[in-house]
């Protein structure tokens, strides 16, 4: 396990000594946002942590803006003046190239392995540009499992609930479904978890797989449901996040986060198919769920996206979608209008057949998720379209609505599930 | 005189006899030769069918995209033609045998001119699959890419891909096989030159400001930006 960590990395673990909370930043070329984040982690460990032994580790994949020295040098000093109060325990700052697999999954599991050597007691992570993250993020997400006993902490952000589709429409409904617990944001990088889950984590023989290095996040999440581990969720707040040129566009951010929940169904079917009906996750922090302030959008290019799709993805659609859900979605398409009619019960019935032709692998597996994107498009337009200028409570009945639709539906899918395994 | 005219038959009739003789084992042996090659090709066929059958060649030709394209050829499923190709190489290779062994001048050496063919004939079959194949996953590739990226007339764009890699597999297997070598190589230098001269001219004069731009971003070192539709899909 040592050797996953560098031998620099392992001098300053070792000086550290044993912690309680170890908290997480992977960073790359993060310097315009990775000081306030580190800031606002210092004034929790010397805040509502000010008692226990608590140490943040960068793990720096190659920066070259100066991000590692931000984050050593993050002062808890403004203007002069002390903003937090000292902590009674020394707080540790380890700042570490990270040299292993690229990507996020190899960092992680660097940050499980020193985590395990420092015997802490829960174990943290945090998007380094992450601009509304607060002090009470952490001790939001780490009490639980530090105090509480919670395996695995996710967080809920508050939103309007026409923001985030490929979380809502798609994540969201599936993972309730097929793991039957009602996890608000599978998708998200912040976490924080027990260091029996991480040890759980770290001797999982999936390291190495490629999708990790993207999809860790979703993998984390539903590992630890379909583990048995005790699982809550806390309440955070709106959640904003800097813009960056290295982000990728929607059909290479599909391609990750479908692709990798795809796999994860595909990992955990033996726990999943033989479910029924879903169960809420312990809410662990008050607060509102739903931002009433939506940004209206025009569904427009996205419905222009979803004919055109589906007029030249034919050859491809119909080895994934049976014939009469291509059919429906193709007189959807041909209706004139500004948005496409593509309703909970088609939605619901193609994202299943797509999961399923992924399952049994009817083409390259890429090829197959990027020709989701169109249907995608079409269904979140149809959503912003029937929902525009309503109030957030009547658009969150909907969101539950589309879940409800996916319980529903749920049978159905493991029947073609099963089948096609058979074939 | 009519004596001389009886010695004459008698002795075209012996020659004949004598030539039945000597050929009529020959044409039992031919017979034989091709009733066991036909037996033997039968079995092969069969084999081959029932090993591809196991390890799955059907799925691998369905996720591929073979299986489409042999459907639309009206072609029966991967396993089942590779089945009767074997059939039909096994059979042929003991049909020439046989002729081989009637021992006519003019076909002895066809069955060793078979033999010497069947490596260059599986070669050039391979290519020719392995272009398919190719084509068919760039073809799917570069149409997804295409419509993710709103590009007007992707099908267009996917379909030459296709046709572009399908003809150079088949220029390849054809050259491999040695079928026509010269009027192969001479037809697909022309035609590949003529599109691509085509592509250039076309470019050139429609596409001439992209390609400075293209070029002037390049050298500015300025990163293209993904297609964005203005929302936070998470």
């Amino acid at each position: 396990m040592e050797s996953l960590l560098s031998d620099d990395l392992l001098r300053q673990l070792m000086a550290a000594g044993q912690v309680d909370v170890v908290v997480g930043v992977p960073t790359l070329n993060n310097a315009s946002t990775v000081g306030a984040v580190v800031h606002e982690v210092h004034l929790a460990f010397t805040g509502p942590f000010k008692r226990d032994r608590t140490v943040l580790i960068n793990f720096d994949a190659g920066s070259e803006d100066n991000t590692p020295d931000l984050v050593r040098r993050a002062s808890l000093v403004e203007s002069e003046t002390l903003v937090a109060p000292e902590a009674f325990r020394t707080v540790h700052r380890i700042s570490s190239p990270y040299h292993g697999r690229p990507g996020k999954g190899g960092t992680l599991r660097a940050l499980f392995a020193a985590a395990e050597l420092l015997d802490a007691k829960a174990v943290a992570l945090f998007d380094p540009d992450v601009t509304s993250l607060r002090a009470d993020w952490v001790a939001r997400l780490v009490r639980p499992v530090y105090r509480d006993g919670f395996d695995y902490v996710a967080p809920a952000f508050t939103r309007h609930p026409t923001e985030g589709p490929l979380v809502t429409q798609l994540a969201r409904p599936l993972v309730r479904a097929a793991y039957g617990h009602r996890m608000l944001e599978p998708l998200s990088s912040e976490f924080a978890c027990s260091l029996r889950f991480a040890s759980h984590c770290l001797a999982q023989d999936v390291w190495s797989s490629p999708f990790l290095s993207y999809g860790v996040d979703i993998w984390l999440a539903t590992t630890a449901l379909a583990g048995g581990f005790r699982c809550g969720e806390a309440v955070l707040g709106p959640r904003v996040q800097a813009p960056s040129a290295e982000r990728p566009g929607l059909p290479e951010l599909f391609r990750q986060v479908v692709g990798a929940l795809f796999t994860c169904l595909e990992m955990h079917q033996s726990y999943w198919l033989g479910r029924e009906g879903s169960q809420p996750l312990a809410r662990l922090s008050d607060g509102p769920l739903w931002n009433p302030e939506g940004t209206a959008l025009d569904p427009a290019p996205l419905t222009e996206s979803f004919r055109s799709g589906i007029r030249d993805l034919r050859p491809v659609l119909e080895r994934i979608l049976e014939a009469d859900t291509l059919a429906e979605a193709e007189r959807v398409a041909a209706v004139e209008g500004s948005a496409p009619d593509f309703g909970d019960a088609l939605w619901t019935q193609t994202l299943t057949q797509f999961a399923a032709a992924h399952h049994r692998e009817v083409m390259h597996r890429d090829h197959l998720i990027r020709a989701l994107v169109p249907l995608y498009l079409g269904r979140t337009a149809a959503f912003l379209s029937e929902n525009a200028g309503r109030e957030a409570a009547a658009v969150e009945e909907r969101l539950e609505a589309l879940n409800l639709e996916f319980e529903k539906h749920k049978p159905q899918f493991v029947r073609r599930w099963k089948a096609e395994q058979g074939s | 005189m009519a004596e001389i005219f009886l010695d004459i038959l008698r002795e075209t009739w012996a020659n004949y006899a004598s030539a039945a003789r000597a050929f009529l084992p020959r044409i039992l042996a031919m017979l034989s030769i091709v009733l066991v090659g036909w037996l033997l090709a039968l079995l092969l066929g069969f084999l081959t069918r029932k090993v591809l059958g196991w390890i799955r060649v059907e799925r691998l030709s369905e996720r591929t995209g073979t299986s489409e394209l042999l459907k639309r050829a009206d072609l029966p499923p991967a396993n089942h033609l590779a089945g009767t190709v074997v059939f039909w190489l096994v059979f042929v290779g003991f049909l020439l045998s046989g002729l081989d062994a009637l021992g006519f001048q003019g076909v002895e050496g066809l069955f060793s001119d078979f033999v010497r063919f069947i490596p260059r004939l599986i070669v050039g079959v391979f290519i020719l699959l392995a272009g398919l194949l190719v084509a068919n996953f760039a073809w799917r590739a570069c149409l997804l890419a295409g419509v993710n990226a709103h590009l007007s007339g992707s099908r267009l764009l996917a379909g030459g891909v296709r046709i572009l890699i399908m003809v150079l597999a088949a220029a390849m297997a054809l050259d491999q096989i040695g079928i026509a070598r010269g009027v192969v190589l001479t037809a697909f230098a022309m035609s590949f030159g003529a599109v691509m001269l085509a592509v250039a001219i076309a470019f050139g004069i429609a596409g001439a400001g992209l390609a400075r731009r293209l070029v002037e971003d390049q050298l500015a070192g300025k990163e293209k930006k993904p297609p964005s539709d203005g929302m936070s899909h998470l």
